[in-house]
């Protein structure tokens, strides 16, 4: 939707701020409180939700003009979420994330647009994915593993890498332990390898929401060729926009959806996947924003006058996949779960998110650093999450700051305890 | 005046990323729909915003902004339309860099605290060493600092911890000049412990009724007094608000009493007060309940005059409160007592700390002031009719004049229907003082609610005038042309306090010393000879 079709939540903001916060039940220290990277770092008011909101009114009514400043403060954002999850706490008829996409859509339609996220676009209609990279050697990461092709043979999971999982060399190893994981269940798994795509999710939050739609009419496309009954992704931006972004787009994938997080908790719980080796460690969780708040599922567009939206239609973030890593972890003999302050739908975003790697890597590194700080304020010798981009911006964070973290992917953790890695204390930082 | 010499003055002090002259950023702060009257919502646009990161930088963008012919107006967290700029010539400073706890004295009780902390987060600490911070009504997002130096101040808590500005010691405090100011203790030995000397008292006319609204300067630091706090040092909590769920502290208890009318809740309040044993309390309707709860419900509560009757006659009379015992010994001896002051006045008292879902949801709700900001969820935005602290029973007929105000409205579909009576009721100081804002609900959005908002606070205004009340916004420049000459030209007294500390006239002092007449266009011209005569009559000679 427009810019103009958000008249009504942008002038609903009543200025309270409850957006640069964690929900105020959950603030336990002066130094976590804060649940807005844009904000946080920049402290002009027009970085908080509520100011691109302000900022959205202002344009939309004519009061002042979209520039390349401007641009730079909506853009300034990985649109984790956090600002929406803490509005919602005592707004029904606001939706802030909708209005912060609404203005991205805004700066490319009015032609304000960020040099590198162009690239990544351009990188996205020439190689299908959002890094440039050879659409040809995508299945590359699954070197090896002799795995089905779902090209070629039928399998009742397709395995979905995502853009870094297949491209980052460094985190290669996840996927692949994943795929290991998997099979060494019983389960019957095939991928796609070069002919893989990008989600579209990245495409929608830069603004470029025609782009999204034609990736997201190609995956479906695909998918539904596959035959395959189960989907499972270990990405989480794939998982959220599979999740929310496609139904709301009208495209439905018509598989069952599992996050790799999931998928996991339901082999265990089926007595498929045993955690049976002791992993001796004090871990924290880190809740990715689109496996979390952002992966909520899709329940329809409300028409009219959200005062009167049924809750059920109130997207709170709290319907966002956190129990399943944690039960997976708690599963694991030996190891030990500590939380962070800002988790489940309050948790503080890794920096990667809304294009903001691309365009600011300074900010992502520092919203990474804020995170590593917690994350040690706990106690915890490892950091664990399941998202490529949180992974990715952790580990160069730990290896930039020196921080004595160890940073692993969840599938890591599972497969040591299910005996198919050996455990190397601080092989992952 | 020169906007652009000064700009420059301000990146030079403070950094190109720290000031900000783009106009969609600069209505970031025009943008004040909240306690805002005006159907347009905006006010002022600022010149400028600057974010100060310390005192002497406070200290020299004042300087700026007195050479440059500008005014200044601060603020800390910013919520409500009195923080925005009232001239054509305002830099907003934004005091959002200044967020520091800077010391919790835990022997002696205190905190001393800069602008951008927010209640949550003082509490939050306070708390780990067993104290607790007063915390406004308007909820935790705000600055305790700003209520305690510059306006109002009363929360549930109040009953226990009093008003902010009661909550004040050493305070230090950027004049309008740019000089710095410390009060109290600080002023002579540095030590933040008492407001009120050694060192310079100042706290009358710094802060006054209702405080200066950043009217007379900047306070940049300020030493907060913190209480006991009975309860655990964190709460371990799963939920964010009404889906909460906690275990119940052992030496808490929490209670919802009911009285059969007016004067057996008055006093038993009367009676609460003397035995001194409550750390919460709120008198409200059981109505105001439901409305935060189920706003969607109220949409459907037309024609259903049974119901209606049974929400608002019922539970009229209702007041929560939670009592903290530092044992469970303690908390049995205070609960003995509730129970009897309770029955000795025909009440009924529930044991809501055995409802878990509710209590759960209530608990922080309470202790930390984060249920009043639901009130959004009806409409969209609220506004309420306040008469300053007074007496008691004062209050309890200032609930029922507004009550009869706001169903006039309500039966034009001016307002939104919350049954009308929904008072935000609490008592401090041995309940011998009490607080009754009475809330209304509207869609900011709705042209016609807009409309109504002016009426509605001329009603008000008129109310509290006839009764001899001081009306919420006497800080508003039309309120305070009215009723100044009612309350011995207190205004001539504050125009003479602004000219003596603001020689330059440099603060924004709209709220705190400039006067104006009401626009009585449009408006009932009997309801305006009303008003007009009743300030005649009462008009000191």
């Amino acid at each position: 939707m427009a810019l103009q079709d958000y008249l009504r939540d942008m002038e609903g903001c009543s200025r309270c701020s409850s957006c640069k916060w964690v929900p105020f039940n959950q603030v336990k220290s002066w130094r976590f409180a804060k649940n807005c990277p844009s904000i946080t770092r920049h402290n002009l008011h027009a970085y908080s939700g509520s100011g691109k909101m302000i900022m959205g009114l202002s344009m939309a009514t004519g009061r002042s003009q979209l520039n390349e400043t401007v641009a730079e403060i909506i853009y300034r954002c990985q649109l984790c979420g956090a600002c929406d999850t803490a509005c919602k706490v005592y707004r029904d008829d606001i939706d802030l994330m909708d209005v912060l996409l609404a203005l991205r859509a805004y700066c490319v339609e009015q032609g304000e647009l960020i040099p590198e996220h162009m690239m990544t676009i351009d990188a996205l209609k020439r190689e299908d994915n959002v890094f440039g990279e050879p659409k040809a050697r995508r299945g590359d990461w699954a070197e090896g593993l002799d795995v089905k092709d779902v090209g070629k043979e039928k399998a009742r999971v397709l395995f979905h890498a995502g853009c870094r999982y297949s491209y980052d060399g460094d985190l290669r190893e996840t996927v692949r332990g994943a795929v290991r994981l998997l099979r060494s269940s019983g389960v019957d798994l095939g991928i796609a390898g070069a002919n893989e795509a990008c989600c579209g999710g990245r495409a929608y939050e830069l603004g470029y929401q025609g782009e999204s739609e034609n990736f997201a009419d190609d995956m479906v496309s695909r998918v539904r060729a596959s035959g395959a009954e189960v989907l499972v992704t270990a990405c989480s931006d794939c998982y959220a926009a599979f999740n929310y972004l496609y139904p709301r787009m009208g495209k439905e994938l018509g598989v069952e959806l599992y996050h790799i997080t999931q998928y996991l908790e339901k082999l265990a719980g089926e007595g498929r996947l045993r955690l049976r080796e002791r992993v001796p460690k004090l871990v924290t969780w880190h809740d990715p924003c689109h496996l979390g708040r952002k992966s909520e599922p899709f329940t329809g567009e409300w028409k009219g006058d959200k005062l009167l939206r049924p809750m059920s239609m109130k997207r709170t973030g709290k319907k966002g996949i956190y129990d399943a890593p944690r039960n997976v972890l708690r599963s694991i003999p030996g190891l030990e779960l500590v939380e962070m302050e800002r988790i489940k739908g309050y948790a503080w975003c890794c920096g990667a998110g809304g294009g903001v790697l691309e365009a600011f890597p300074e900010f992502a590194a520092w919203t990474a650093a804020e995170r590593i700080e917690e994350a040690l304020a706990t106690g915890a010798e490892a950091l664990v999450t399941s998202c490529p981009w949180c992974l990715r911006m952790f580990r160069d964070a730990v290896a930039e700051g020196g921080a004595c973290l160890e940073v692993y992917d969840l599938t890591e953790l599972a497969l040591i305890s299910a005996g198919e890695r050996a455990l190397a204390g601080g092989a992952a930082r | 005046m020169s906007v652009d010499e000064a700009y420059r003055e301000f990146v030079e002090l403070l950094g190109e990323e720290n000031v900000s002259r783009e106009p969609a950023v600069l209505d970031c702060y025009a943008w004040q729909p909240t306690f805002n009257d005006d159907p347009d919502r905006w006010v002022k646009r600022p010149v400028a915003v600057v974010l100060p990161s310390s005192t002497e930088e406070v200290q020299e963008v004042v300087r700026i902004c007195n050479r440059h012919g500008l005014r200044f107006k601060s603020f800390s967290t910013g919520w409500g339309a009195w923080n925005g700029p009232t001239f054509d010539n305002v830099v907003q400073v934004d005091l959002r860099r200044m967020d520091r706890i800077v010391e919790i004295d835990a022997k002696n009780m205190y905190a001393v605290i800069e602008p951008y902390v927010n209640g949550a987060q003082l509490q939050a600490e306070a708390m780990k060493v067993g104290l607790n911070t007063h915390i406004i009504g308007a909820g935790p997002n705000c600055s305790p600092l700003a209520s305690a130096t510059s306006g109002w101040g009363v929360g549930h808590d109040s009953i226990y911890m009093s008003y902010s500005a009661r909550n004040l010691l050493g305070v230090e405090w950027v004049l309008p000049d740019g000089e710095l100011l410390r009060l109290g203790t600080l002023g002579s030995s540095g030590e933040w412990f008492n407001g009120d000397g050694p060192g310079p008292s100042l706290r009358g006319i710094m802060r006054g009724s209702c405080g200066a609204l950043a009217g007379l300067g900047i306070f940049t630091r300020c030493a907060l007094k913190l209480y006991n706090w009975p309860g655990p040092p964190e709460m371990e909590i799963d939920g964010i608000m009404l889906d909460a769920k906690m275990e119940v502290p052992e030496n808490i208890g929490y209670y919802m009493c009911f009285f059969p009318d007016r004067s057996s809740f008055s006093d038993a309040m009367y009676k609460l007060g003397e035995a001194e044993i409550a750390y919460n309390a709120l008198a409200t309707s059981f109505g105001g309940y439901l409305d935060i709860l189920t706003p969607r419900l109220f949409r459907k509560l037309e024609h259903t005059g049974a119901l209606r009757s049974l929400i608002t006659e019922t539970f009229k009379f209702t007041l929560a409160v939670l009592l903290a015992g530092n044992s469970a010994r303690e908390l049995a001896y205070q609960e003995k007592v509730l129970h009897a002051i309770v029955r000795e006045h025909g009440g009924l008292a529930m044991d809501v700390t055995k409802m878990e879902d509710f209590f759960s949801m209530l608990f922080m709700s309470f202790v930390r002031a984060t249920i009043p900001a639901l009130v959004f969820r009806m409409g969209g935005s609220f506004s309420t009719a306040l008469d300053r602290n007074d007496s008691l029973d004062t209050q309890v007929t200032w609930r029922e004049v507004i009550r009869k105000i706001k169903e006039g409205y309500i039966a034009k579909g001016q307002i939104l229907d919350d049954l009308a009576d929904n008072p935000y009721f609490v008592p401090y100081e041995n309940n011998t003082w009490c607080h009754c804002e009475v809330v209304y609900q509207y869609d900011p959005r709705n042209p016609e609610h807009r409309e109504a908002l002016e009426p509605i606070f001329l009603d008000v205004t008129i109310a509290a005038i006839e009764r001899c009340m001081e009306p919420l916004f006497t800080s508003d420049p039309r309120v305070r042309k009215l009723i100044s000459p009612l309350a011995g030209n207190f205004g001539r007294y504050q125009q003479a306090i602004s000219r003596g500390l603001d020689p330059n006239q440099a603060a924004d002092n709209t709220l705190y010393s400039v006067e104006a007449d009401f626009d009585f266009s449009g408006i009932d011209p009997e309801r305006v000879k009303r008003l007009q005569g009743v300030v005649e009559q009462r008009r000191w000679q």
